[in-house]
């Protein structure tokens, strides 16, 4: 996988010279009535790299991760995915264009409950991106083999554990052959005993090189898996660093507090 | 029991069919048609609406919202007095009483039915418009594919209540003459000109008999969806401990 990028430093507004950037916010503002929940992010996801956003509640980690597939709106600054300016104004029809090249696992799985698990992962295939019937029932197939749930394509979510649901929406947001995918929280609402599966599943995605931004309390996860870890809090990254040195000696007094409240468990 | 079966058995055939096959078809038999076509016509018209109603699009939200507004602000004799009277203006020639009735259910009805599809659609989850919309399913892709079919379905007893109503409201097409259940009462009523009272409890029972049985079949269709919808929610809240019995989840 990708090296990590040791300059620790913004990257330039001008966003021209930013090639191997998948996900990139630009002095990004956001605000809810008189809330201030995003503050000037200026940070980057590279091709291929695993990011995890962790923090304390109400940091803004949630309200970040989804104004990348503008699920939500934001005041100023700019977002890049893949070099397409997210947030620019642009036809409806475009930005479904984009929403569907970027995969988004959300904590409460939001699957289909009137569709069974095959027919969840091969909707949006079928009638977003025109793919037929056939062929998107044999990529689903295959993805239920990768998550482990091949045996389940009949049932319907209801039936399903919340790890096998997760499993199942993971899969779905691959079938759209996304470049990069978000993961919002995706074990939180999960019994303990059934956060690993889910992490192993995401864990072998970024084994395979896929460029990840994660969300997630799972500070196991970050440790083995992340590239690098943003720490946020008040709606600003406070520190961007590599796992080890995140967790072995983070910078931000606020980091520091985080950190061992954590370890005070 | 005071002459009621005898006001049965003579007239049952006018109670059921009307004056049927010498005259238009009368009696429960064009009351039941009335209904069910009302609301047949009326349900397309009603998913139309409340689309309409929460479309993003302003040019389809505000008549649409107007004319439900102004339909449910209006008592139902009204619109079909201005069915009866507008409809023969507009294209030039008389109009049955049916074909009047029916056009009047199917307007009344859609404004209200509709806000029942509202409603339904409104009650789903957030969650289920944003995991469609991140998956890049357009607003209407969005409402057809994952929002319509959940809840529509969990609309079924409500739609059946409505359906209980169009039944009772078919009375009002009395007024402009149309051959139906009440019309036929009527005229068993003028025959007799002494059993009042007899002639209007059948025909209150007669509609009791159809309107209770149809919210009993309303009441048990709640239950079971109910039961579903637990079942649907219950697994990433409890421990899953014991995954509940695989219930036929039928998708609509």
């Amino acid at each position: 996988m990708l090296s990590p990028n040791p300059i620790a430093g913004r990257p330039s507004p001008d966003p021209s010279g930013q090639e191997d950037a998948m996900i990139l916010f630009n002095q990004v503002d956001k605000w809810y009535g008189d809330y201030h929940a995003l503050t000037n992010v200026c940070a980057e996801v590279k091709k291929g790299e695993v990011v995890v956003v962790c923090g304390p509640s109400g940091s803004g980690k949630s309200t970040l991760i989804r104004t990348v597939n503008r699920l939500e709106e934001i005041k100023s600054g700019q977002l890049l995915f893949d070099g397409h300016d997210i947030h620019a104004p642009m036809s409806s029809m475009a930005l479904n264009k984009l929403r569907s090249r970027i995969g988004f696992v959300f904590q409460s799985f939001n699957l289909f409950p009137h569709l069974s698990v095959l027919e969840n992962i091969m909707l949006s295939p079928m009638r977003v991106l025109g793919v037929r019937r056939t062929d998107a029932k044999a990529k689903a197939q295959q993805l239920l083999e990768r998550v482990g749930l091949s045996s389940k394509a009949g049932a319907y979510p209801a039936q399903l554990s919340g790890g096998q649901q997760q499993r199942v929406a993971i899969a779905r947001a691959l079938a759209m052959e996304p470049p990069a995918m978000l993961f919002d929280e995706p074990t939180s609402a999960l019994d303990p005993e059934m956060v690993g599966e889910v992490l192993s599943v995401m864990r072998s995605l970024a084994d395979e090189g896929m460029t990840m931004m994660c969300v997630t309390h799972e500070m196991n996860f970050a440790r083995e898996v992340a590239d690098r870890v943003w720490f946020m809090d008040a709606g600003q990254i406070l520190e961007e660093a590599e796992p080890e040195t995140f967790f072995t000696s983070p910078q931000h007094p606020r980091a520091q507090r985080f950190l061992s409240d954590l370890r005070a468990h | 029991m005071f002459g009621v079966f005898d006001i049965l058995r003579d007239n049952w055939l006018l109670l059921l069919v009307g004056q049927y096959p010498s005259g238009p078809l009368g009696g429960i038999s064009a009351t039941l048609i009335l209904s069910v076509l009302g609301i047949v016509l009326a349900f397309p018209l009603s998913v139309l609406l409340a689309l309409a109603r929460l479309s993003p699009w302003r040019a389809l939200r505000w008549p649409a919202t107007v004319l439900v507004y102004v339909v449910r602000g209006v008592p139902l004799l009204m619109v079909i007095l201005w069915v009866y009277f507008l409809v023969p203006m507009l294209i030039g020639r008389e109009v049955s009483g049916f074909t009047t009735m029916l056009c009047t259910l199917v307007i009344y009805e859609g404004a209200y039915l509709s806000e029942v599809v509202r409603a339904g659609i409104q009650a789903l989850p957030k969650g289920q418009i944003e995991a469609a919309r991140a998956l890049g399913h357009s607003h209407l892709g969005t409402m057809w594919f994952v929002v319509l079919p959940q809840a529509l379905y969990n609309m079924l007893p409500s739609m059946l209540s409505q359906f209980i109503s169009t039944i009772k409201e078919t009375t009002l097409g009395y007024v402009i003459n149309v051959q139906e259940l009440t019309f036929a009462a009527n005229q068993i009523n003028n025959q007799l000109l002494t059993k009042p009272f007899q002639v209007f409890f059948i025909l209150a029972m007669t509609y009791y008999v159809v309107c209770f049985s149809l919210t009993q079949l309303a009441l048990w269709l709640e239950r079971r969806i109910a039961h579903k919808r637990l079942g649907a929610k219950a697994i990433p809240l409890t421990d899953g401990e014991a995954p509940p019995a695989p219930t036929v989840a039928a998708p609509l």
